[in-house]
């Protein structure tokens, strides 16, 4: 009994029905059920603010630009993530240092507003504490201060301030700059 | 979660008409998904139409080359007023990995300034990210539209302690 006998009687729709009886409601009720979600699935990224030290790694990690980081004009530093721009590789989760970046399952995020999508992690800078200028970020600092303690000397200086006291140190070691 | 109101001129059935401004074919073949007994959006009363002067929406997918930008400009003022414009996948929300290119225009939102110029009027227009997008993403966007689901997404500005 192939498809052809059902189409070539004038009863074939009655046997049409007995085989679709017998598959049963193949369609989902999705809105009004669970998704069928599979456990490698990937969906938007979560960011842990308690975490993210504002390094930038995922920033140059992410293929779209998804992730950006800002700087304000009052030396605030700002990680935005826009959802939809995001291609939800998920590399961002990979490159994190501190793990901050989590991936979760979640997709519904069709949206009539586009501010919507915009997620911002407002990050506090450091504060030269030499010429006052605003550098990096405060968390930043406590990380690699937590990685290596000997920079704590030296790291809440700006890169200018730094270079400066360095060829300071160069200079009286090899007896003052000459000429 | 943001209740989000039925817009009153999308009566019943939305009619949609697909237009590819460019994309890599993995957002239309979802749309396909859709339309298949398994995922079923006529369900929700929603059939693809071939002509924009059936259409009450306009389903963009890609990041709308400068090549299909006039085409686009056409097909969404042949579309009888109200129309909303659905933009369909990352490339379509926010332009994609393709957002600066020198050959498209960047998405939807950058459509919209152009339309704006033009005079050109959209009643409404609603995003549905992914790359591609999953077929149950594009039906909780038909639900999100008739107002059978709510708004799952906000923004979200968080300080970071000292």
């Amino acid at each position: 009994m192939g498809l052809r006998d059902i189409r070539g009687s004038r009863l074939g729709f009655l046997r049409a029905l007995v085989i679709a009886g017998r598959r049963g409601r193949v369609t989902r009720r999705y809105p009004y059920e669970e998704p069928l979600l599979t456990s490698d699935f990937r969906g938007r990224i979560d960011i842990d603010e308690t975490k993210c030290i504002g390094c930038g790694a995922c920033v140059n990690a992410c293929p779209p630009n998804a992730l950006e980081l800002l700087r304000s004009r009052d030396g605030y530093v700002s990680l935005r993530y826009f959802v939809g721009r995001c291609i939800f590789c998920w590399r961002c989760v990979d490159v994190c240092p501190t793990g901050a970046i989590r991936g979760t399952r979640e997709f519904e995020l069709a949206t009539d507003d586009l501010s919507d999508l915009y997620d911002v992690l407002i990050h506090e800078p450091m504060k030269c504490r030499e010429c006052g200028s605003l550098f990096s970020t405060k968390r930043m600092g406590e990380y690699v201060v937590s990685k290596s303690p000997v920079v704590e000397n030296y790291v809440d200086l700006d890169p200018g301030c730094r270079r400066e006291r360095l060829l300071k140190a160069i200079e009286g070691r090899f007896g003052g700059r000459s000429g | 979660m943001v209740e989000v109101g039925k817009p009153r001129f999308l009566g019943r059935s939305i009619w949609v008409f697909h237009l590819n401004t460019g994309s890599c074919n993995g957002c239309d073949i979802e749309v396909l998904d859709v339309l298949t007994p398994y995922h079923d959006a006529e369900r929700f009363g929603v059939k693809l139409v071939v002509s924009p002067r059936h259409a009450d929406a306009a389903l963009l997918t890609g990041p709308i080359t400068l090549e299909s930008l006039p085409k686009v400009i056409r097909a969404i003022e042949a579309m009888p007023r109200p129309r909303i414009i659905v933009a369909l996948g990352s490339c379509a929300c926010g332009g994609n990995i393709w957002y600066k290119s020198y050959s498209v225009v960047g998405g939807v939102p950058e459509l919209l300034k152009i339309l704006e110029e033009r005079g050109v009027v959209v009643d409404g227009v609603y995003y549905v990210p992914g790359c591609p997008v999953r077929p149950e993403s594009i039906i909780y966007a038909i639900a999100l539209i008739k107002g059978l689901a709510s708004k799952k997404v906000r923004a979200k500005v968080k300080r970071v302690g000292g």
